[in-house]
């Protein structure tokens, strides 16, 4: 084994684009997050609302996206569909396959959260008078959710780390930032050490703040 | 669409899809074999054990597996500790197949009603027997569909090892493409793949995990 002597200093200097990485890696999870979220609620009231075609798309959507690499995803948006006409910057591409996969696992996670809702909620709905929107809206719904939050939570935190593979495609976030400064100083282990201590306090700081707000949500009142 | 390249490349990627298998069994017997025995290791009398294995497991399983094969690959060199591409992806997945597999075990062990460890010590089982004999034996059953779920997740991760370079199926992908440019038929035809592997992977924790509600 050759002596080594660590340089941390390097750590110090690439600190800001390492923390600015770190950010954007926040910033793309939670607006990744938030689309799948929209996506995956919709697709999942659609298969519960409609008839056997739409329930066969979407669940065909999400065994696809689920059940195959998002690296394959991202290669596939990025270099596969300028091949037909579609050229995605990558940010865009890389954007894009992030909220399609984890749309994919939310669509799943309501789609559960609907069916763990009992059946008498929906008798009393209905017999209250309500309509099937204001079911939906204030009986159904807010259970479902709250019955789904923690898998949905555990979906972020995957998000999170998934989202350092479209450092792959050139999509600037910690990850990227990561791989730049190394490839340039060559202190790959303090930079990846580094990186990997801001994923660390990323993820455990969410982890904890779900684990709150899950707390909060059981003890509120319906 | 060019429906002819796939054809042509096909047996290629095959051979990319042995070695995905390769990397994802090696990994599923070395990352379970270590997952278990860390898994199993959040239960010992031993003060301070338990909390420092929660500890380390914690902190690597917030850490990317991009990252970790990162940091192996190209960190350890750094401490003139060169690993060649095809064990360090065996060992990054390993090991992160090792920190997952212990907290379904230690999940699976946590679901046994307290009940049935002071049923097993009062028939006079010791701490060893009360687990390998009645503990575990239950808690096996709760595990099997989260691992199946994690073997599913690693076999579409082993893609990673592609970005360091090692053959399997990705980079017979990217190989293929460099020849032909047909970036969208030959990705979708390595995804078509994948998908055969995991779906029934997919759909039998599905059916264990219904199974699992029924007595």
């Amino acid at each position: 084994m050759t002596a080594y002597s660590f340089e941390w200093s390097a750590v110090l200097r690439g600190l800001p684009y390492l923390l600015e990485g770190a950010g954007l890696t926040i910033l793309i999870s939670g607006v990744a997050m938030v689309l799948a979220l929209v996506l995956g609620l919709a697709l999942a009231a659609i298969s519960q609302a409609s008839g056997r075609l739409a329930r066969s798309v979407v669940a065909a959507y999400v065994e696809i996206f689920r059940n195959t690499p998002l690296l394959i995803q991202i290669f596939i948006v990025y270099f596969g569909l300028p091949q037909l006409g579609l050229k995605l910057s990558p940010f865009l591409s890389g954007l894009s396959a992030l909220v399609l996969y984890a749309a994919a696992y939310n669509t799943e996670i309501f789609r559960a959260g609907l069916e763990a809702v009992p059946h008498g909620q929906f008798e009393a709905a209905r017999s209250a008078g309500l309509s099937e929107r204001q079911m939906l809206r204030y009986v159904i719904v807010p259970q479902a959710v709250r019955i789904s939050f923690p898998a949905l939570g555990n979906n972020l935190v995957s998000l999170v780390k998934n989202s350092s593979l479209v450092s792959t495609i050139g999509m600037v976030e910690l990850m990227f930032v990561a791989n730049d400064i190394s490839f340039n100083n060559f202190r790959t282990f303090e930079i990846y050490g580094a990186a990997a201590a801001m994923y660390v306090v990323i993820v455990l700081a969410l982890t904890r703040l779900l684990h709150a707000a899950e707390g909060r949500l059981l003890r509120a009142p319906a | 669409m060019n429906l002819a390249v796939v054809v042509e490349t096909l047996p290629y990627l095959l051979r990319g899809t042995l070695w995905t298998v390769t990397i994802a069994v090696a990994v599923i017997v070395v990352g379970t074999a270590a997952g278990v025995l860390l898994g199993l290791s959040r239960f010992v009398p031993w003060r301070g054990l338990p909390t420092l294995v929660g500890w380390i497991v914690e902190l690597v399983r917030a850490v990317p597996l991009l990252l970790l094969l990162f940091f192996i690959f190209f960190g350890l060199p750094a401490l003139g500790l060169k690993i060649p591409t095809f064990p360090a992806a065996v060992l990054a997945m390993s090991l992160w197949m090792a920190v997952n597999t212990s907290e379904v075990v230690r999940g699976g062990i946590q679901s046994i009603p307290h009940g049935q460890f002071e049923a097993a010590r009062s028939i006079g089982l010791n701490e060893i027997q009360t687990m390998t004999s009645v503990i575990f034996p239950q808690a096996m059953r709760r595990m099997i569909p989260p691992f199946v779920g994690l073997c599913t997740i690693l076999i579409k991760d082993t893609s990673l090892a592609a970005i360091i370079g090692v053959f399997e199926l990705t980079r017979a992908a990217q190989e293929t493409i460099e020849r032909t440019f047909r970036s969208f038929e030959i990705y979708l035809t390595a995804a078509a793949i994948y998908f055969v592997i995991c779906l029934p992977l997919t759909r039998f924790a599905q059916r264990t995990e219904a199974r699992l509600g029924r007595p």
